[in-house]
């Protein structure tokens, strides 16, 4: 289902409801309690989608009624890794509809001296090389710090084809390239906005989205 | 109440019933049809509720006859709910302070026919008779007034007993009944009974009632009451003991109610068996894609050996994905212009007004989305309407309705239910919201699992305007390898019982 010139991205579908949410969480006049609300609710339409990514194959059960029902359950293990700290604000989606999924973080933060996002922290789970990897960061604008986090994921012995990294807002920009270095790595946003600002925000974006969502 | 036991709406009674196969269809059928509701079924309107043709029974008869005995006797014995007893007191016309200061005095003639408001009672019987939410005013015999901002509102009535001297009075009101009684007894022995029951319960003294007897109620009761006997299809007879005659009465009236509820079964019957359109090419009927998560949810919801825990979690997350799909539906209520915190500015960005929304559960099963809805719209505006079949008949009925207030303001209104097996709740349930105002475009039914028969009558009762979203519907030739899909078990796994 990606987007051309896109590739590998899953857009939302623009629905009347979506952009309404969007319309509220961009608002600067929000109140952080409605902010939380309406982000979640978008997180949760990320994850539900996300997860429809992961394989299935096909099961038979016994119903009530004694007749067989021909369905399907998921394969594989999944793990969620959120890159700190707005990309906390989703792990609670994620829980919602996976309860004991494990939940691995990542720290980068931008160097003083060199400019350059650094990896400070990373605590993952052991056997992520067998897992498919939920990765949570709710902006895409340069690509820097996802770029780097999945770099890790991978160097951890991730396959590419395996990380689904699900976001609430990206820009054409930081999606080419992110998907420059993994052409591989499946994105599932809710909004492409036009591009970014001289302080490399994105544009029109919602400000900042860890702040709203803990602080503000 | 106390006899019948009533069970969950369905179906087995209802599903896929060829229209000649039960005995009843032979018996013919008197369907009486109110001209307003003609006036719906020449738009292509196929649903009749059993309220919009209640039936309606008179009983008249002089002062301390024993009208409300009977009445009672009746009402308690038929056993249908919403059965409405309306007493014609309820309708003295409020006095003005001359009027009232004679009544005080024992000088004012209640008991001419022109102390009754018959022109409202008729209004609020054949409003009844109509269907529509009615109120009724609360008459004061001490104040001898109207109860001012006091009135019954009654709603939904299947069967409307009217009780007073002059029930039999108006040729008008004699026009909405299907059975018209009048209780006969000696004067003496109304005198008796009136006495005791104005100085006991409504604080009179001896005096002014024999006064007031003599003056007004014997001569009334010769000159006006005593002649609408000719206007009664049965007399109770001025006997010490009537059981007989009342129970007579009482089963004619129950053979009669019968009839109307299986012809109110066999018009069900037939919603379901005309329509060639495969459901899934109807404009109005969505079904959630059957994407990998649906799909798996669906295999454990299905698994018999799910855990209760695991059921619950797994429907709510089902539900609020079928939710958020309605919702994908809400129009764009305005345009305007926000600002973002870093300063960009956002024209002609769209907004729904989610408060704007309400949602009405079907009790049990509607009640397996309350924490869906929760989730999806926060201090969402929660109605509930109880609906249940007669365990005998299998006859939808309408027991009870909790419905915000304005509902009829309301942009959408989700009918919440965790499963459609026949349909024969949910259209009583869109029934009762159109009684209430609610345009038929405005309403959303919500379901999990539904059976094509069920939605499809549906679609016919309301000509496809009211819209479904189904998280799946059984196709009508996949119903008997999927026995499932008409066993109700959805809210028994969520609620464990």
């Amino acid at each position: 289902m990606s987007t051309e010139p896109f590739k590998n991205v899953r857009l939302l579908p623009q629905t009347n409801q979506l952009l309404g949410l969007y319309t509220i969480i961009r608002d600067k006049n929000t109140a952080r309690p409605n902010f939380v609300f309406y982000a979640d609710r978008i997180i949760r339409l990320l994850v539900e989608e996300g997860l429809n990514y992961l394989p299935v194959q096909s099961a038979e059960v016994e119903t009530i009624t004694g007749e067989k029902f021909e369905g399907c359950d998921f394969l594989g293990k999944i793990c969620g890794v959120s890159i700190v700290r707005a990309g906390e604000s989703m792990e609670q989606g994620l829980r919602d509809c996976c309860r004991s999924v494990r939940i691995g973080k990542i720290l980068i933060q931008r160097d003083e001296e060199t400019a350059q996002p650094k990896l400070f922290f990373e605590k993952l789970p052991a056997d992520i090389a067998n897992r498919f990897v939920f990765l949570l960061d709710p902006m895409l604008a340069t690509g820097g710090s996802a770029i780097m986090a999945t770099d890790v994921l991978i160097k951890r012995g991730v396959k590419p084809e395996r990380i689904i990294f699900l976001n609430l807002v990206c820009s054409k920009d930081g999606v080419d390239k992110y998907h420059a270095a993994f052409p591989d790595v499946k994105i599932v946003t809710g909004a492409i906005d036009k591009g970014l600002d001289d302080n490399k925000y994105l544009r029109p974006g919602l400000g900042d989205f860890g702040d709203r969502y803990y602080c503000m | 109440m106390s006899e019948t036991h009533y069970q969950p709406v369905l179906d087995d009674k209802l599903e896929d019933l060829p229209s000649t196969g039960r005995g009843h269809s032979e018996t013919p059928v008197l369907h009486r049809r109110s001209s307003s509701v003609s006036s719906l079924k020449s738009e292509g309107f196929q649903y009749i509720p059993p309220w919009t043709t209640p039936y309606v029974i008179g009983i008249g008869g002089p002062s301390g006859s024993g009208k409300t005995s009977v009445a009672a006797k009746i009402v308690s014995s038929i056993n249908v709910p919403w059965t409405v007893l309306v007493s014609l007191d309820n309708f003295y016309k409020p006095l003005t302070p001359e009027e009232r200061k004679e009544a005080f005095q024992n000088n004012y003639d209640f008991d001419h026919p022109s102390a009754i408001d018959l022109d409202l009672a008729y209004k609020c019987i054949s409003s009844l008779k109509a269907g529509k939410k009615t109120s009724i005013p609360v008459y004061s015999f001490v104040e001898h007034n109207r109860v001012p901002n006091k009135s019954i509102n009654i709603y939904g009535a299947s069967v409307i007993v009217l009780e007073g001297i002059y029930a039999l009075h108006d040729k008008r009101l004699l026009d909405l009944m299907d059975l018209k009684i009048y209780v006969d007894a000696d004067l003496d022995v109304c005198l008796a009974r009136r006495l005791s029951r104005d100085i006991v319960s409504r604080g009179r003294e001896l005096q002014g009632c024999l006064l007031q007897w003599e003056k007004f109620v014997k001569p009334n009761a010769a000159r006006y009451v005593k002649n609408t006997m000719e206007s009664a299809d049965a007399i109770i007879p001025s006997l010490t003991d009537s059981t007989v005659a009342v129970e007579l009465l009482i089963n004619h009236i129950k053979s009669k109610l019968q009839e109307k509820s299986e012809g109110h079964l066999r018009e069900l019957i037939k919603l379901g068996s005309y329509g060639s359109k495969p459901i899934h090419e109807i404009s109005s009927v969505h079904e959630l894609e059957k994407t990998n998560q649906v799909r798996s949810i669906m295999t454990m919801l299905l698994d018999k050996t799910l855990k209760q825990d695991d059921f619950v979690f797994y429907f709510d997350r089902i539900a609020t994905i079928l939710l958020s799909k309605v919702l994908d539906h809400l129009p764009v209520s305005q345009r305007t212009t926000i600002e973002t915190p870093s300063g960009s500015v956002v024209e002609d960005a769209p907004q729904c007004n989610f408060d704007q929304v309400t949602a009405i559960n079907l009790i049990r099963s509607g009640d397996c989305f309350v924490a869906s809805l929760k989730h999806t719209i926060p201090d969402i505006p929660l109605g509930k309407l109880l609906i249940q079949s007669d365990s005998q008949t299998g006859e939808p009925q309408l027991h009870c309705e909790f419905l915000p207030p304005n509902i009829h303001k309301y942009e959408t209104v989700l009918l919440v239910e965790g499963q459609i097996i026949s349909g024969a709740a949910m259209i009583m349930a869109v029934q009762v919201l159109l009684d209430h105002g609610v345009p038929m475009e405005r309403i959303k039914i919500v379901v999990y699992l539904a059976t094509e028969l069920g939605v499809r009558r549906i679609m016919n009762g309301f000509r496809r305007k009211v819209e479904v979203f189904a998280g799946a519907i059984v196709k009508k030739e996949d119903i008997h390898s999927n026995s499932w899909a008409k066993s109700r078990f959805v809210d028994s796994k969520y609620f464990g019982c």
